[in-house]
């Protein structure tokens, strides 16, 4: 049994064969592990873990996120009406960690949903919700550098089916 | 399939094509395979990392555009992206149909308990690879599940879930009839004593319940198929069993053996519920085994109960009790059994004193009435749990016996009597020294018979003049117990009942400091004689049940002055009150002076009758019969009454001896008079008198209740002004029920007077009306 003293170590082995020693409990903020962990058994403890879908600097990134995020009461499954998802307000300390590049936001967000950390997923999406707001189309496509393939009818009818939602 | 594939330690291929749904499933079935079939061997990390991401990378695939159909539409992109996963869904599906087709075709091989233990080691290792697949396959479940359910798709389950409901459909439907015969047989076993591997029946109890999937919302469970796959089939071998086992039993034993055993065999099922069992089946199965054991066989039980009643096997009729207190109306039988018989054991209790009605004592009478009741009602407590209708059984044949026996038969009015003069016995200062803790548990034996008499109003007759008796003759044993008892009575019957008894105590009590009032007053008249030790009671004329004297009485000159003082004193005091004198409660002591024989003077304790005889031998030592009855004025019934008892006591002597006074006889006094004590008590009660007494009683009950029911009439009438007069007779009994049962005609006879004496008119359709 794990005692305070003595924390349980786990070893992650990122898809670029990086190996990364964290405290069994705070990668199971991660419920892929978690679950693998509760499935495995006491036998799976000294067991290198594969991480094949996350690279080195995420996958550090995202256990920051864990360390820090240890003792947060574990997250009330699938409840809709959760406000965390009705807001786009992201605390403090949130807010710095994703100041990062954009490509590395996505690949928190990619990552966060392979490992199903749903608190991490929900905070790198309103991050990028928060990057849309208030944007107009133009300014959106610049900020995510997209171009636009559309005809100018099709942006005509789109904008007429999404006039309700104009400011007004 | 499940042999072929399994090799040890499988090496996982590499990682597929994400977008390749062939190559992909090819990749994850590896896997499946080897947690469905060889999970015992363990599984690494980089086997279950791979099948989770296989997962996971072929339903992220950017495949997700083309498979939505056709053209990308402007429609469809609001819509949301399409979620991939179905491809994964339903191989998953089939996969699992296989390998269940394959487990029923390789249960067939196996029967019975074999059978039991191939389906119990089946479902464990399922629904373990079931968890661990749920788990891999998560990425499924939360997106493309999630939004098929979401969407209110049917048929579409977690990926849990969706085995369970592969199991029932495809495998569970078709073997399940096996499995329970085996379970059956397995429980037959163990009813027959046998040892089994109860666990077993336990596993198959728990696949079942979990088998139950509500239709429609996957996250309940329902019980529908434990009830009617487990519940059903096993309660009906239940009842099977038990209708064999206990018509064989009951024809090989007796009624007793029979309900230990039923007894024991209801034991065991509850035990076999909390040990193998769901405790949904508890209600119904003990139904089930109520009706087969005991319902079944209700009758023959029922017949052994007169049986157990008259031999008194108390631990029989417990157990009989609890057995059929277990069915619907299985104790309605037992208690009119009960009843009858408790009635029959208190009328024989009594035959058995009642050889000799005339000579019964009080106490002997009232002892055959307890004890009858005492043991049916120690049966009640112990044999029945003292429910309630077995009480009222009891009462109603405690009712039944105490007012209608052998000793009753003249009239109802016996039972309260004696009752009444036993209580009296009890609290007369006699030599019986009964306790005083003891007194008071006899007096609350009292009243439990005193509840079911039915005629109170005699009892309470009877009870005032012994009462007052014994109030006026100041021998009672004990105030306190005098108190009791009255308390006691008032709890029974109210205030009414007992208030006239609390006047005449409360009479004792003012005449009491009346005597002290009055010596004070005689202190304080300088007399030349020394005043008379006096002492008078007050008693109310309507409260006290007592009659002015039959004889006309002239009280000796030695008491006379005193008496005169004294009715001058309470006239001075309570003007306009009549004192009237009841000579025949008068009591005195006096002393002799003239025996030879002792030189201390003996008391003699006489009544004031007595008294005014003795007397007279102070001035001649000889006295005719005529000259007493004329100087005390008494009847000559009244004088012969107490000069009997001074003749017997050989104070006087007559002349000529023999036969009974009367005229031309002499008395003299006896100067030789002996006796070993040196108080003497003549005053005492002769046969006659006490018969006389009984008779007036029982003669103004009747006078009474006549009175009694005319004001019940009058006051029933006076509030509803009109009444038909069969409700009007009807109400009458339930308001006077309570102290007597009036009969019918007495009423009717009551109602005619009152019409007599115009307080009710005849009105039309038998309606009788009030006049104020």
């Amino acid at each position: 049994m794990a005692t305070e003293n003595a924390p349980v170590m786990i070893t992650l082995q990122s898809n670029d064969n990086h190996i990364i020693d964290v405290e069994k409990s705070v990668a199971e903020r991660s419920l892929l592990i978690k679950n693998m962990m509760d499935d495995l058994g006491e036998g799976a403890i000294g067991q290198t873990v594969p991480i094949p879908n996350v690279t080195e600097p995420v996958l550090r990134k995202v256990i920051e996120w864990c360390e820090h995020h240890r003792h947060d009461p574990p997250s009330t499954n699938d409840d809709e009406s959760d406000n965390r998802k009705k807001t786009t307000d992201i605390d403090e300390w949130d807010q710095k960690f994703m100041q990062v590049d954009q490509e590395m936001l996505f690949e928190i967000i990619l990552a966060s949903n392979y490992l199903d950390i749903k608190p991490l997923l929900d905070v790198g999406c309103k991050t990028v919700a928060n990057m849309i707001k208030g944007k107009s189309p133009e300014e959106i496509r610049k900020t995510f550098n997209i171009t636009n393939d559309f005809t100018p009818e099709e942006e005509e009818q789109i904008r007429r089916e999404n006039e309700w939602a104009e400011d007004r | 399939m499940a042999g072929t594939l399994i090799t040890r330690a499988i090496q996982m291929p590499p990682q597929p094509n994400r977008e390749d749904i062939e190559a992909t499933w090819n990749y994850l079935q590896t896997g499946i395979t080897k947690i469905m079939t060889n999970l015992q061997d363990g599984m690494d990390m980089t086997t279950y990392m791979g099948i989770y991401t296989a997962v996971h990378n072929f339903c992220t695939s950017q495949k997700a555009t083309n498979i939505g159909g056709g053209t990308t539409g402007v429609g469809q992109a609001h819509r949301g992206a399409h979620l991939l996963g179905e491809d994964l869904y339903r191989k998953l599906k089939e996969y699992l149909n296989q390998h269940l087709a394959a487990l029923h075709q390789e249960s067939k091989a196996h029967t019975d308990e074999a059978l039991l233990a191939f389906y119990i080691r089946e479902w464990d290792r399922y629904t373990i690879a079931a968890k661990y697949i749920h788990h891999l396959f998560r990425y499924l479940n939360r997106h493309w599940v999630k939004r098929e359910m979401d969407e209110g798709k049917k048929n579409t389950y977690d990926v849990y879930t969706l085995h369970l409901c592969q199991w029932r459909i495809e495998f569970f439907t078709l073997v399940h009839e096996k499995v329970m015969s085996a379970v059956l047989k397995l429980v037959e076993k163990q009813r027959n004593g046998e040892t089994i591997e109860h666990g077993q029946i336990k596993q198959v109890v728990d696949s079942f319940v979990s088998l139950g999937l509500d239709e429609h919302d996957a996250s309940k469970s329902t019980l529908d198929i434990y009830r009617s796959h487990f519940e059903k089939p096993f309660l009906a071998a239940t009842k099977e069993f038990y209708q064999t086992e206990s018509k064989q039993f009951v024809s090989e034993n007796s009624v007793v053996e029979y309900m230990k055993k039923a007894e024991a065999r209801l034991d065991e099922e509850e035990e076999r519920v909390r040990m193998y069992l769901h405790n949904d089946i508890a209600t119904m199965l003990r139904k089930t085994c109520n009706e087969a054991l005991i319902a079944d066989h209700s009758a023959l039980l029922r017949d052994e109960f007169q049986v157990l009643l008259d031999n008194d096997r108390e631990e029989d009729m417990a157990r009989m009790y609890k057995l059929l207190s277990r069915i619907p109306e299985g104790l309605d039988p037992l208690r009119q059994k009960f009843e009858a018989h408790v009635r029959n054991a208190g009328l024989a209790a009594v035959a058995k004193v009642a050889s000799d009605a005339e000579k019964l004592e009080p106490k002997v009478y009232v002892e055959a009435l307890l004890e009858t009741h005492t043991q049916y009602q120690t049966l009640v407590k112990r044999a029945f749990t003292e429910e309630p209708e077995f009480t009222r059984s009891l009462d109603n044949a405690c009712r039944e016996f105490v007012n209608r026996n052998d000793i009753c038969k003249a009239g109802s009015s016996r039972s309260p009597e004696l009752l009444a003069k036993y209580t009296d016995v009890l609290l007369r200062k006699s030599g019986t020294g009964v306790e005083e803790a003891e007194l008071d548990a006899t007096l609350t034996q009292i009243m439990t018979v005193f509840k079911y008499i039915e005629d109170k109003d005699v009892f309470q007759k009877f009870y005032s003049r012994m009462l007052a008796r014994r109030l006026v003759h100041s021998n009672s044993s004990s105030d306190d117990a005098e108190t009791s008892m009255i308390s006691k009575l008032k709890e029974a019957c109210g205030f009414e009942y007992t208030n006239k008894l609390q006047r005449m105590f409360q009479d004792m009590q003012i005449s009491k400091d009346l005597n002290t009032g009055f010596r004070e007053h005689t202190k304080g008249l300088q007399l030349d004689k020394q005043a008379l030790d006096s002492s008078y009671s007050i008693l109310g004329t309507s409260f006290w049940p007592l009659t002015a004297p039959h004889t006309t009485f002239n009280p000796p000159p030695e008491i006379q002055t005193d008496l005169d003082r004294f009715s001058l004193f309470y006239k001075n005091k309570h003007e306009g009150r009549k004192l009237t004198w009841l000579w025949q409660l008068c009591k005195g002591e006096v002393k002799t002076g003239y025996c030879r024989s002792s030189k201390t003077p003996y008391t003699l304790q006489v009544s004031v009758y007595q008294m005014a005889i003795l007397l007279l031998f102070n001035d001649k030592d000889v006295q005719t019969y005529e000259d007493i009855l004329s100087a005390t004025q008494l009847t000559p019934e009244a004088h012969d009454a107490a000069m009997g008892i001074l003749l017997k006591a050989k104070i006087l002597h007559m002349k000529p001896d023999g036969d009974k006074p009367m005229p031309g006889k002499t008395f003299q006094l006896n100067y030789d008079f002996k006796s070993k004590k040196i108080r003497v008590n003549l005053n005492i009660s002769t046969k006659t008198e006490s018969k006389q007494e009984e008779v007036d009683t029982n003669k103004t009950i009747e006078e009474d209740r006549q009175l009694v029911l005319q004001s019940a009439i009058v006051r029933i009438m006076k509030a509803r002004k009109k009444m038909k007069h069969s409700v009007l007779v009807s109400e009458c009994i339930s308001q006077i029920k309570s102290r007597f049962v009036p009969k019918v005609g007495d009423i009717k006879k009551n109602i005619e007077i009152l019409l007599d004496k115009e307080y009710l008119e005849r009105l039309d359709d038998d309606e009788l009306g009030y006049l104020a």
